[in-house]
């Protein structure tokens, strides 16, 4: 039934469809990072896909194997044709950097945190996120921890205890800390806007 | 180009191959034990069978045999193709084989590893084949069944020393006599034979002589299961916790390609194994060579020494300043000493440090005194890297150590600046002549007469522990991994050499490998072709000129 | 304030009026699970709430890549420890997937009934948490009871009452025990009795209504945007239940109903997990009945599953295998692969990627109530702090599950 929603994409984006492939029964479409959230919008708008459920978003880092590094996977499925869908995109370059990708918050609004998620352990950055900060790790945390390159064992500088003058606890969540905010400011204006 | 068709892919093969050699070549695995590349076709093993179809309106050879029927509860009569060891079968021009795709080769491999199995003992715990074993490999690819007998199993001698290096269990012996095909034919020295017959037969020694050739390691790197264990290794370390690393052996000119086996977790090394090189030592290493992973960490210099004292590395420095102040008044009582131990980048940074920048045209090279050869790997000259230091020089050709003793002692020089740390003349009458000197700086990844005599020493990183290139006595540079992270204060060898120039005042501005390494082919380009030191081969003319000593 | 001696006009004579903030956890007894969620308030109003959680991110992901496949069992368990046995049996599904290999019926039968086993303890322990943070401690109490009853199946079964690693790809750790059957007929009754019984306290209690009616409401479309499964899913209206919709296991011989809420409140979130601790039952029930007394647990595969302890210490052969599944781990075709089941909170997802080798190269979790808990700050804005405690209860978020 899948196998449908894999046409349709073909159909519509063309090249931009760059693999796709059906193993152990999951439809899956590799396609280009630049058009993401075209894509994600047309899928959840087209009536034959549907896809009005957002699963999950997640990033696989293929270090070593496979230039880009990053592969941005999302998982989707629809209410009312039960089908399902895998899209990924391939982002990254060896050192990590310029792992950019659309954000589909706008599309869905459950992309939110497992966006966040994917910043988080990856790196990967979120054209368009209303607040793309570490959410699992504390902000203070230096690097990205599910990279291949993350040894498990590393241990991370200590943290100075938070301390804003003049103010008892309880701290709002950005105050207090080193270095301001950490958003991603995903607009680049300046060389230092970027987290971590 | 002739081919013949394995599970219908179509591979080439040359004059003279059998089916199992056509495969390894394309990287096909027909399971085996007893055939090696390396040695002799024993074809006792049984394991390679293939189905081979039969030519063009020629029958197919069969076996009659009598097969269970469950249907009628009863064997009958049947018929089966009788199947062909690949390592025996030479190659026609079509052949067709069938390895994987054949059920009945599937049977016979299932049935020959089911009776070799038979009589194994549950040894998996404690054998250091463990990880690396073909019995283990091929019974998960193969068998997958368990043992239909239910008898004691034969009971055979355990831990027999076979020599000094060598220790066999007879009940692990599958008897595919590699060990004794090694002997005989590479090490030329055939100790070990076979005795007894059935399931009792052992290897044994021929009685009154141990297993002490200078090969006796390579018995343990054949034997396919755990019955010869070698007495360095055994029990040292699992495999599976074991990284390689592709390096070059250290011991002597020959240069053998090997794999460092060493522990990332506690940063040591464990063995050393051969690595296949069809043109330096085909697939081979002599037991000084494996035993030579030691050096990686015996006897390394591992802080800069001032006066025989610790210090850092920058303090070294400075006090190499002091040592060496007036050096770069006269280039002429300058002296510069390589190393043939040290790989061509850290000696190409030397030379570049004296050649361009001081002016010293009076070239010296140290190195290991000579040692004993043999006709089949071992090389007399123990450095790994004398013809790269002679080609990096090119004109200045670096004239033997005992020269420079004269020189010192005539008072020609005051300043010498050195690689390594070994000198092949006796040290106390060396220390005596070059404490006359007024600064003698090293630069060395091991403790040796050169450091003990020398005011200031570095330490470098040793071989295991950094990427360098070693051109063997045949001319081939060949490049050598990086396996141990370095321990001390261990810095690369050209890295502590352009420290020590910038400390001179000379502007070096090597700031990685890959500059060093750019540099040596942009001058080896301007060279003449004959000097070629890094990178790939050279020329033909230079090929033929130096004939491969290698008769393995 | 400023000095009234001062000239000042009228409009500048004003209390402050910036928002106050609140931090609410990690360390609090109703943040079940370590969550922050820090509050803007204005009186007790919330205007601005930022959930933050992390709190027990333990690199569950990360620790997977340095095992093989079945030390993944452990980490799994300690995902939704409320309802092990449902992770369990989602992730030796998907590795199972991947192998393209089926577990024996009687197999199956045993993973439906001990999942709906564990199903039962999530959701009465969320109902009876969410209960005690509201006041009523006596069901939380009547529940956590009735949970025994359960977990002594399980010790029973499995040799642990929580975390159990029971579940093996391939099949389980060991059969059933001679009285299974025996004993989870006999427990079952009993934990129905004693739901009704905390039932009969709550559902007539006008606070107890009160607080849980028209708060925390959350639309269809927006629960379904959210990424939304399970129960809060179908409280909002949206009758998907992954063992309806996508059948696995034994799931599709199972006569069940599942229930579906209207308002998308946290009265219907209680209502349906408790209507679907009555289904659980029937589940189980059906279950017991078709279950065969005998036959394989574990498939016939040597590359998969362990041999007997007795062979591996006496024949090589068994060795070997032993060897070569605890050392080099078992051998997954490389590929990639999400396989869902329907855990306590929802469509537990797991994204296996696979380079042909004994060790994962990547074990994603989807976890149901990250999800979840991404929706709770839309749902207490504009509440006040009091709805905080029954909203967030509603939603059972577990924190190993959501932090994995």
């Amino acid at each position: 039934m899948s196998k449908r929603v894999l046409e349709i994409l073909g159909e519509r984006f063309g090249h931009d469809v760059l693999e796709t492939h059906s193993q152990f029964g999951d439809d899956t479409a590799v396609v280009n990072p630049a058009r993401w959230l075209e894509i994600a919008t047309f899928l959840r708008d087209d009536s034959r896909c549907a896809m009005n459920m957002f699963v999950d978003i997640t990033a696989v880092d293929y270090l070593g194997r496979q230039t880009p590094r990053f592969e941005v996977v999302m998982h989707l499925r629809s209410l009312e044709r039960g089908h399902r869908v895998r899209l990924k995109a391939r982002v990254g370059d060896e050192d990590g950097q310029n792992a950019e990708i659309d954000s589909v918050v706008s599309v869905w609004k459950g992309a939110n945190w497992f966006e966040r998620e994917a910043f988080d352990m990856f790196g990967v950055v979120f054209r368009g996120h209303p607040d793309l900060r570490r959410l699992l790790m504390y902000p203070e945390f230096v690097g990205y921890p599910l990279r291949k390159d993350y040894p498990a064992d590393k241990i991370q500088p200590l943290v100075e205890f938070r301390n804003v003058p003049g103010k008892l606890p309880p701290f709002g969540p950005d105050e207090g800390m080193s270095f301001g905010r950490q958003t991603h400011d995903y607009r680049r204006d300046e060389p230092g806007g970027e987290a971590n | 180009m002739a081919t013949i068709k394995i599970d219908g892919r179509e591979i080439p093969f040359e004059q003279g191959d059998t089916i199992i050699r056509a495969a390894h070549r394309a990287g096909i695995d027909i399971p085996h034990y007893c055939w090696h590349p390396g040695l002799s076709v024993a074809a006792n093993c049984r394991m390679c069978l293939v189905e081979v179809l039969p030519p063009p309106g020629r029958p197919a050879m069969q076996l009659e045999i009598l097969q269970w029927d469950a249907a009628k509860g009863d064997y009958v009569s049947a018929r089966k193709p009788k199947l062909i060891p690949a390592c025996q079968q030479g190659c026609a021009p079509g052949m067709e084989v069938l390895s994987q795709t054949s059920e009945h080769v599937e049977e016979a491999r299932s049935a020959v590893q089911e009776l070799l199995l038979l009589n194994h003992p549950v040894d998996c715990p404690i054998c250091d084949q463990a990880g690396e074993c073909r019995l283990q490999d091929y019974w998960l690819e193969h068998q997958r069944t368990g043992k239909r007998m239910h008898q004691e199993v034969v009971h055979k001698p355990k831990a027999v020393v076979f020599g000094p290096t060598i220790v066999y269990d007879a009940e692990r012996c599958i008897v595919c006599t590699r060990c004794v095909r090694f002997c005989e034919e590479v090490a030329h020295d055939p100790v070990l034979s076979v005795s007894q017959r059935g399931n009792v037969n052992e290897i044994v020694i021929s009685p009154g002589k141990q297993l002490d050739h200078d090969y006796t390691l390579m018995t343990e790197h054949v034997c396919p299961v755990g019955a010869l264990t070698s007495v360095d290794f055994r029990f040292k370390a699992r495999v599976w916790f074991l990284r390689s690393a592709r390096t070059v052996c250290q011991g002597c000119a020959t240069g053998c390609n090997a794999y460092l086996d060493y522990d990332p977790r506690n940063n040591t090394p464990c063995r050393h194994r051969p690595r296949d090189n069809e043109q330096v030592n085909k697939y081979w290493m002599c037991d000084e060579g494996m035993l030579s992973y030691k050096r990686a960490i015996e006897n390394r210099l591992l802080t800069a020494l001032v006066g025989g004292e610790d210090a850092t590395i920058e303090d070294a420095l400075d006090a190499v300043k002091e040592q060496l102040a007036g050096f770069g008044d006269d280039a002429s009582r300058v002296a510069v000493v390589l190393s043939a131990q040290h790989s061509n980048e850290d000696n190409f940074t030397l030379l570049s440090l004296a050649r361009t920048f001081v002016g010293a045209k009076n070239l010296y090279v140290s190195g290991r005194p000579l040692g004993r050869g043999d006709k089949i790997l071992m090389s007399e000259d123990k450095n790994p890297n004398t013809r790269g230091v002679m080609q990096l020089a090119g004109s200045l050709a670096p004239k033997p150590i005992a020269l420079l003793l004269d020189a010192v002692k005539a008072g020609k020089y005051s300043f010498v600046i050195a690689l390594g740390a070994e000198l092949e003349v006796d040290e106390q009458e060396a220390l005596g002549v070059l404490s006359k000197l007024k600064g003698l700086v090293t630069i060395a990844s091991h403790d040796g007469p050169l450091v003990r005599a020398a005011h200031v020493a570095l330490p470098a990183m040793a071989w295991a522990e950094t990427d360098g290139t070693f051109v063997n006595r045949q001319g081939l540079a060949q490049r050598s991994e990086p396996a141990l992270t370095p321990r001390g204060d261990a810095t690369a060898g050209w890295d502590l050499v352009t420290r020590l120039g910038k400390k001179l005042g000379y502007a070096m501005t090597f700031k990685s490998l890959a500059d060093v390494r750019r540099a040596i082919s942009a001058e080896t380009r301007t060279d003449s072709g004959a000097n070629g030191a890094s990178g790939a081969a050279r020329t033909d003319a230079d090929r033929t000129a130096t004939k491969p000593e290698v008769s393995v | 304030m400023e000095p009234l001696d001062r000239d000042l006009e009228e409009g500048l004579l004003e209390l402050p009026s910036e928002p106050m903030m609140l931090n609410m956890g990690p360390s609090h007894p109703a943040m079940h699970g370590t969550v922050r969620i820090v509050l803007e308030l204005s009186g007790e109003q919330i205007l601005k709430a930022d959930v933050q959680i992390g709190y027990l991110h333990r690199g569950f992901e990360k620790m997977c890549e340095r095992g093989t496949w079945s030390q993944v069992f452990p980490y799994v368990d300690r995902c939704n420890y409320v309802s092990p046995m449902l992770n369990n049996v989602g992730y030796a599904l998907a590795v199972e997937k991947m192998l393209g290999v089926t577990v024996p019926e009687r197999c199956q039968y045993y993973r439906v009934v001990l999942g709906e086993l564990a199903r039962l303890c999530d959701h009465m322990i969320c109902s009876g948490a969410m209960c005690m943070e509201l006041g009523a401690f006596t069901p939380f109490l009547y529940y956590a009871r009735a949970r025994e009853n359960i977990w002594d199946i399980f010790e029973e079964e499995t040799g642990a009452r929580v975390t159990h690693s029971f579940g093996r790809v391939g099949g389980m750790a060991s059969p059933p025990t001679k009285y299974f059957k025996d004993m989870v007929r006999a427990a079952v009754p009993r934990v129905i009795a004693l739901i009704v019984e905390g039932e009969k306290m709550l559902l007539k209690n006008r606070i107890f209504l009160d607080r849980l009616e028209g708060v925390g409401v959350m639309s269809k479309e927006d629960a379904l945007a959210l990424g939304w499964t399970g129960v809060v899913l179908r409280a909002s209206g949206v009758p998907y239940d992954v063992r309806k919709a996508h059948p696995y296991m034994v799931y599709d011989r199972m006569d069940f109903d599942v229930p579906v809420g209207t308002a998308g409140d946290n009265y219907d979130r209680f209502m349906c997990r408790q209507e679907e601790i009555r289904q659980s039952a029937r589940i189980i029930e059906q279950a017991l009945a078709q279950m065969p007394d005998d036959g394989p647990i574990n498939i016939d595969d040597p590359r998969v599953v362990m041999p007997p302890k007795n062979d591996v210490y006496t024949t090589i052969e068994a060795t070997i295998q032993h060897f070569k599944i605890v050392m080099e781990g078992l051998k997954v075709p490389a590929g990639e692969c999400y396989s869902y089941t329907e855990a306590g909170n929802g469509e537990l997802g797991f994204y296996l990627v696979s380079d042909g080798s004994g060790t994962p190269f990547r074990v994603r979790i989807r976890p149901p109530c990250f999800a979840s808990t991404q929706g709770l700050e839309q749902l207490i804005k504009g509440a006040m702090i009091p709805d905080v405690v029954p909203t967030f209860g509603s939603l059972n978020m577990i924190g190993g599950e959501c932090d994995h």
